[in-house]
């Protein structure tokens, strides 16, 4: 073991001791280790930052091994309900998820109440969900979806404005994802409304993705964006900035930018299903504990290049300064925050119009 | 179940043995007694349990055979119970649960919005040109490979056929992003030409390109067996009685080959039509299918009631395709005894 792991286990075993100091419940003795716990997790740089930030170290503390799930996470969803609605014990232990999504998992009361992580003390206050009963999910960072760009493209510097998109030139090269996510606050505003009037008048929001059908834009999922960028399939894309930055890390021409009108900021999260035996619940909030810590943020969100909930976190070096890694209050008034609670009452009714847009 | 007359009885109690003293599997006979292959003993021994079957209950075998693809087709049905109750419920976006009560609130949703519309468009077109241009391409390969009297290349087009079976959907989905792809190998050659690079992926023909592509191998499996039931001789007879080939062909093969024609077209037709990988693939994301919109339903807005209309709408749809396949060319195209 190098010193620099062996520092690192033992700042670990230190933040688990100290979660293990204020126990769930006030436990007198840890109750039985599982084999292992399932993390539902997303692919690529994604489930590599969490395995190296937080389950390997977890899994060294405490010696209970963790198991990531691929699953996405809108497929996990419905099994996981199911299970919960049979009494069955659900397919994962702790499902990492966007906010929205989980907000619809809490809403159907699928997520347990983890109010008693001892970390939640020590977090900011975006941390916890707004809107909601108790803390049926806790948020680990934000993220940005920004304006990424081919800088081959744009000799004259980097887009200003979202408006870019609509360019003739970039006909047929602009990219969005499947479900418009991310995108209708920026279209609200690059459309001429307001972030205000979110979700009751979004015409301006509708009219401007409506000019963007014209563009023959490219619709897909994270893996799609870096792919399509790789390929020259794409000169212009709204992504979260994780994807950007990782097509860089793979030798992709690609830079980005937040536009003057802004670029939506959003959430991720961890949660527990409902149903799982009490033991396994224990590690579960253990787990979600220590992914909330100084040491473990730190290692995990510098793989994202995301600015997490942990106070104190050092932004990595490519990174400061960046507005789409926001670390103060001023860094998010410049940013687009849509309610969690909005976004998940209102999904499917977006969803549906920005599929009849696109697919008309 | 045996025939008497292909191979002399064992020692069942059905008659002297008179069969042959050696054979491959049994080795010389020992000791004097019969020796006949284990093949055989095998079926005796089940011929024998048969006879303790009651004789009364001879009528049951049909639905004892029938009785596992009975039970497929009664839990396909209980699915689409299942599904038939989720559609008349709506989904209330606060608590993401289902309505109790019953309306028809997501069919009018589904059959007023504009991209179920356009999905239903696209999925029914592609069923049909896909099932035309695959007949019209898998026709000849099945017919050359029945036909031909070069076992070389029977094996070639044999290997050809099912080769693509070994490379999954999304795979060789996932080839044509690498060989169409604005750097792919397409536009390199083109480049080579001084010309293009063309936008060749994420359009409507490139899925239904990547379809035929996918659907040709059944449609050649459905039809061979129909062309090699056919004897030569039935179009030599035609051409000496002063037909030509392609008259022969047209008047004669293609009438006996309609049953192998109206099942390729029936899988084919159905298989595009509820395709879901291509399009998802090949399309961009905006050459969705039913199938597509149906995921979005279940997966991406957690609505399934809406889900469970709109698949029942494709369910819908196809049975209606397939029904009009068999109004046009009769049931008995199939070859279904007794049909008319």
């Amino acid at each position: 073991m190098t010193d620099l792991s062996r520092r690192r286990l033992l700042t670990t075993a230190a933040a688990l001791g100290g979660a293990s100091a204020l126990p769930f419940g006030l436990r007198a003795q840890e109750p039985e280790k599982p084999a292992e716990i399932i993390v539902r997790a997303w692919g690529g740089v994604w489930v590599d930052s969490l395995k190296k930030g937080v389950s390997d170290p977890f899994t060294a503390a405490t010696g209970v091994a963790v198991r990531h799930d691929l699953t996405e996470d809108n497929e996990i969803k419905p099994r996981i309900w199911a299970a919960v609605d049979q009494g069955r014990i659900p397919p994962i232990h702790i499902n990492w998820d966007t906010t929205a999504n989980a907000t619809s998992s809490a809403l159907r009361g699928a997520c347990e109440d983890i109010s008693d992580l001892p970390n939640l003390a020590n977090v900011l206050p975006l941390a916890r969900p707004i809107g909601l009963d108790g803390v049926p999910i806790v948020n680990t960072y934000a993220y940005v979806y920004v304006l990424a760009y081919r800088p081959e493209a744009f000799p004259d510097g980097a887009p200003t404005s979202w408006n870019v998109l609509l360019d003739p030139r970039f006909r047929g090269r602009v990219a969005l994802y499947n479900d418009g996510i991310g995108f209708h606050p920026a279209a609200q505003i690059a459309g001429g409304g307001t972030l205000a009037d979110i979700p009751g008048d979004m015409d301006a929001c509708w009219e401007f993705i409506a000019k963007l059908k014209d563009q023959q834009p490219l619709l897909g999922e994270d893996p799609d964006f870096t792919a399509w960028f790789q390929n020259g399939e794409i000169d212009v894309a709204c992504t979260i900035s994780s994807n950007a930055r990782e097509a860089r890390a793979n030798g992709v021409d690609v830079a980005w930018t937040v536009p003057q009108e802004g670029a939506k900021v959003d959430t991720d999260g961890m949660w527990i299903p409902k149903g799982l035996p009490e033991n396994e619940l224990y590690w579960a909030k253990r787990y979600i504990d220590f992914a909330l810590s100084l040491e473990a943020q730190q290692v995990w969100l510098d793989g994202l290049g995301l600015p997490g909930v942990a106070p104190g976190l050092t932004p990595p070096a490519d990174l400061a300064g960046d507005p789409s890694y926001p670390t103060t209050e001023a860094d998010f008034a410049k940013l687009l925050l849509v309610p969690p609670r909005i976004q998940a009452e209102h999904t499917a009714e977006w969803f549906a119009k920005f599929k009849e847009i696109m697919q008309g | 179940m045996t025939d008497p007359d292909a191979r002399p009885q064992s020692g069942s109690g059905l008659g002297p043995a008179t069969g042959p003293e050696t054979s491959p599997e049994t080795g010389p006979a020992r000791g004097g007694g019969p020796a006949y292959p284990l093949s055989w003993r095998l079926l005796d021994a089940i011929e024998g349990l048969a006879a303790l079957w009651p004789a009364r209950a001879s009528g049951a075998v049909k639905w004892a055979l029938l009785a596992p693809a009975l039970a497929l087709v009664a839990l396909l049905l209980w699915g689409l119970g299942v599904m038939a109750d989720a559609s008349l419920r709506e989904m209330d976006f606060r608590t993401y649960r289902l309505s109790e009560d019953w309306s028809l609130a997501n069919y009018a949703r589904a059959l007023g919005s504009g991209a179920f519309w356009a999905t239903a468009r696209r999925s029914l077109l592609a069923a049909a040109v896909v099932t035309i241009i695959c007949l019209a391409l898998a026709f000849p390969y099945a017919y050359a490979m029945t036909r031909t009297r070069s076992a070389r290349l029977r094996k070639l087009l044999l290997v050809g056929l099912f080769l693509p079976f070994f490379i999954g959907q999304v795979v060789r989905a996932y080839g044509w992003l690498i060989v169409l792809g604005q750097e792919g190998l397409a536009n390199e050659a083109l480049g080579a030409l001084g010309l293009g690079p063309w936008r060749m992926l994420f359009q409507y023909p490139t899925v239904l390109f990547g379809l035929v592509q996918y659907m040709l191998p059944f449609a050649v499996l459905m039809l061979a067996p129909a062309l090699a039931a056919i004897p030569e001789e039935v179009e030599r007879a035609a051409e000496s009685c002063g037909a030509s080939w392609p008259r022969a062909l047209l008047h004669v093969v293609i009438p006996m080959a309609l049953p192998g024609l109206i099942a390729a077209a029936l899988v084919v037709a159905t298989l595009t039509l509820t395709d879901f990988a291509t399009p998802a693939i090949l399309g961009g994301g905006t050459n969705d299918f039913l199938a597509n919109l149906v995921y979005d339903q279940f997966f991406r807005t957690s609505d399934a009631g809406l889900g469970s209309a709109i698949t029942l709408l494709l369910t819908l749809a196809g049975t209606t395709v397939a029904g009009v396949l068999l109004a046009a060319a009769g049931v008995a195209a199939l070859g279904v005894r007794g049909a008319r």
